[in-house]
């Protein structure tokens, strides 16, 4: 055990020595910030939905614990599509792997280590938010001390036993398959596993639970609620845990968090054997480097791209080649191809026809609204795509710097490589919606220019916080969406739309109304119309110079050739000389 | 050829180049040692326009670098001490796109692509994904990267690293060929054998300060050691 607290030492250090950066104060105050409004926001819309469904006359409370069971297997399935990923990485593709794998410790120490890491990075965020969710259940049905203190006690094994069947899956799928496909192979039946769990549960149209008519019986409605959990199943012991703790059975409660108990330390107590025998073959195994040969003779894509200038030409076929090349990326398309599906298919089961409002007037309000949607469409998949997309340098962002290319060109280069396919995109988007939709053809022109002027804008903020927040030294640069520069841009891209739709909205209506009715409009009325079009046009122009010019500017001055993460010193002095 | 005029570079309070000043020609190859963290990698970083001076300025064949960075840029192949590239190219790819940058012809690609692979010995992996290279074939095609559009400059830190004994020998015979072609060559190393056979000047560097420059015998004078290698006269400068 002294090895395994040894072996976890440098995490916990480095932890404590970031925190001793003031500038780092600064980054965890709005991420808490953010963070804390979200987990309140989550709070009042479990609450509400909670009080909603209890009084429901006679079967509220089968309803809150049928909820409550299906949160708690997303809850599970989440921790071991998290766990996979994370245990891939801790175990066996971490770069500080070669330094631990070379000290006098046990193949099973390490392993013991490693997980005990994976285990708290692959939870810590899923739990976190998933308590207020819990708190709203302690709150609506007045639960004593005992239901807060048996959570953390129940959440606990959920969690090592999640991370402890991911990591012994880890372990023996390292040993079957060959190493340069692991990643991408984990990479995609994670990812298959939760696109199915989504669109599943789509299809069930959970909706329909709120609403016994839709049933045919309400003896089949009943039946399929109060429907047990497989017993088998890790998250049916938490739930009945909580299940007894909000009824205020104590013993009932603890025997079920005592089943869970049981299980993960039989996990540990499996997986620790199964590490003894094959973590360090298979760790020696995933470093073996396969050699690929490609047929790279064939100019044809310089041919094709040869109108361009050299240097965008030659940032081009890079971008696309990397990106073919590198599987995970790949997963990145698959999540968004789905994200695309279930968007259009929602909009094709609108019951609009059932609504009590007029019919045209519904459809353009949804058309108008789905402006906004579609845009946060673009948001998300820019932040997946383009944001990364100056991190993706890497350690090689030296050839950009030393080479004879402005930080100015580079940028506009990679705005330009992403701006094509995402607007395509969103214009499909858009399009695809409003034809389903059966929008006039006022909504549909306006739908699609205002978005061909927005898209820009979104991708240039991409760029732009991409470069002023590039972390080339990420083991995974395609997650640094997540860091606070994501985050920054996801703030600042929704503003953006938010203020773009906002201008729009009043003098959209204004038209539409005069459109229905058959008014004629004022002089007045139409110069705020014209007024709002320019204002929006000169927003849309500055938002793409601007980001771009803040990138600039901060990429300008960072130096490569630097990992961040031997940069800093605990003096202050920021860079490492030589 | 490169011209180091009252260059510094301070990060915070620390002076990691202060107030070089370097005249290097033509077709001369200049060693640059000194212990660790003198100022070695920054200066070879600031030479190669890979960060802006604190104050000074760094001339390459008479172009400033900070007022002309990409016309600067195109006199010099740069190659730095890690080989990081972009892994998921080939071999042959990346010099197509660094051929592409640098703005190189598709005629004058074809002929030098095959002549530096052939060089470097990287023909028969030509056409491999970089992230199987070793170190040493990456170092050695960041090398044939750096030649490619003829450098009238080439800024080197480290060159040895990572190579085996037959390519370290290689380097060295081309350096010297290079420089008799007219090409100047800075280079920074730690490698004083390496120095001393084959750089016409060697400059000295320690916290920041270039405390002694000259041939090797001229760096022996200044030190009054007749039957000193280059080994005893840096441990004489830098204590």
């Amino acid at each position: 055990m002294h090895n395994v607290i040894s072996l976890l030492k440098p995490r916990i250090w480095s932890f404590k020595n970031r925190s001793r950066d003031n500038k780092r104060w600064i980054k965890i105050g709005i991420i808490t910030t953010i963070g804390s409004a979200l987990w309140l926001g989550i709070f009042a819309v479990s609450y509400r939905v909670l009080v909603y469904i209890k009084g429901i006359e006679d079967i509220g409370d089968i309803l809150a614990f049928k909820l409550l069971s299906m949160i708690l297997l997303t809850l599970f399935s989440l921790l071991i599509f998290s766990a996979i990923l994370t245990s891939l990485s801790k175990l066996f593709l971490s770069k500080d792997l070669i330094l631990v794998h070379a000290l006098p410790v046990s193949g099973e120490t390490i392993f013991l280590a490693r997980w005990i890491e994976s285990t708290v990075d692959s939870s810590w965020m899923v739990i976190v938010y998933t308590i207020p969710v819990l708190v709203a259940y302690g709150t609506v049905y007045n639960a004593g001390a005992f239901f807060y203190l048996n959570m953390g006690i129940t959440l606990l094994p959920l969690c090592i036993i999640a991370s402890g069947l991911s990591a012994l899956v880890v372990l023996v799928v390292v040993i079957i398959l060959p190493a340069s496909r692991i990643r991408s192979v984990f990479v995609f039946l994670g990812l298959l596993v939760f696109i199915i769990l989504f669109v599943a549960l789509r299809m069930l149209k959970p909706e329909r639970l709120v609403d016994p008519e839709t049933f045919s019986s309400t003896l089949l409605y009943l039946q399929s609620l109060s429907m047990p959990s497989s017993p088998l199943l890790p998250s049916t012991w938490t739930f009945d845990s909580i299940k007894a703790a909000l009824q205020n059975d104590m013993v009932q409660s603890l025997f079920h968090t005592g089943l869970a108990w049981s299980a993960s330390a039989f996990l540990v107590f499996v997986n620790l054997w199964v590490a003894k025998g094959i973590y360090f073959k298979g760790y020696s195994k995933s470093q073996a480097s396969t050699i690929k040969f490609l047929r790279t003779e064939g100019q044809w894509m310089t041919r094709l791209f040869s109108f361009l200038p050299g240097p965008t030409r030659a940032f081009l076929i890079k971008e696309i080649k990397t990106f073919w090349r590198d599987q995970t990326q790949w997963s990145q398309i698959f999540l968004i191809a789905a994200l695309v599906v279930i968007y259009i298919y929602n909009f094709s089961v609108l019951p609009l026809e059932k609504s009590p409002i007029k019919t045209e007037y519904l459809q353009n309000l949804f058309s108008f609204l789905n402006m906004a949607l579609a845009a946060f469409v673009l948001s998300a998949v820019t932040a997946r795509f383009a944001f990364p997309s100056i991190s993706i340098e890497g350690n090689a962002f030296w050839i950009v710097k030393s080479g004879p290319i402005s930080i100015r060109s580079f940028l506009l280069i990679k705005f330009f490589i992403y701006l094509l396919p995402l607007l395509v995109l969103t214009e499909i988007l858009i399009i695809t919606t409003n034809l389903l939709l059966q929008v006039t053809p006022l909504m549909m022109y306006l739908s699609t220019i205002t978005l061909f002027f927005l898209t820009p804008g979104v991708v240039s903020i991409g760029i732009g916080l991409g470069a002023a927040y590039p972390d080339f030294s990420s083991e995974n640069p395609s997650q640094t969406f997540t860091s606070l520069g994501g985050l920054i841009f996801m703030l600042l891209s929704t503003a953006f739309i938010g203020l773009i739709i906002i201008i729009e909205a009043g003098p959209v209506y204004t038209l539409f109304v005069s459109k229905i009715y058959g008014n004629s409009l004022s002089a007045l009325q139409w110069s705020w119309i014209i007024g709002s079009f320019i204002a929006n046009f000169i927003i849309s122009i500055l938002v793409i110079v601007l980001p771009i010019r803040y990138g600039e500017k901060h990429l300008a001055i960072h130096l490569p050739l630097q990992p961040a993460k031997t940069k800093r010193s605990l003096r202050g002095t920021d860079f490492k000389i030589e | 050829m490169i011209q180091l005029i009252n260059l510094s570079k301070h990060y915070g309070r620390i002076k990691a180049v202060n107030h070089i000043n370097l005249s290097i020609s033509k077709g001369e190859i200049f060693g640059f040692i000194g212990p660790n963290g003198a100022g070695k990698t920054t200066t070879i970083q600031l030479i190669g326009g890979l960060m802006a001076p604190t104050e000074g300025s760094v001339m390459v064949d008479g172009i400033n670098m900070a007022l002309e960075p990409e016309n600067a840029k195109k006199k010099i192949g740069l190659i730095p001490d890690r080989p990081f590239l972009y892994e998921k190219l080939t071999a042959m790819e990346f010099l197509r796109f660094t051929a592409d940058i640098y703005g190189v012809n598709a005629t004058e690609f074809q002929e030098k692509s095959g002549q530096l692979l052939q060089m470097f010995s990287l023909m028969d992996r030509a056409h491999e994904l970089i992230e199987s290279y070793s170190h040493g074939m990456k170092q050695r095609l960041i090398m044939a990267g750096a030649l490619l559009h003829d450098p009238l400059i080439i800024v080197v830190d480290e060159p040895m690293v990572g190579l085996d004994p037959k390519g370290m020998n290689m380097v060295k015979t081309l350096f010297l060929k290079l420089a008799e072609k007219g090409t100047t060559i800075f280079m920074s190393t730690h490698t004083l054998r390496l120095a001393e056979d084959i750089c016409h000047r060697i400059g000295i560097i320690n916290q920041g300060e270039l405390i002694a420059s000259g041939t090797i015998n001229e760096l022996k004078e200044k030190i009054k050691i007749d039957q000193a290698d280059l080994e005893e006269v840096f441990f004489q400068f830098t204590g």
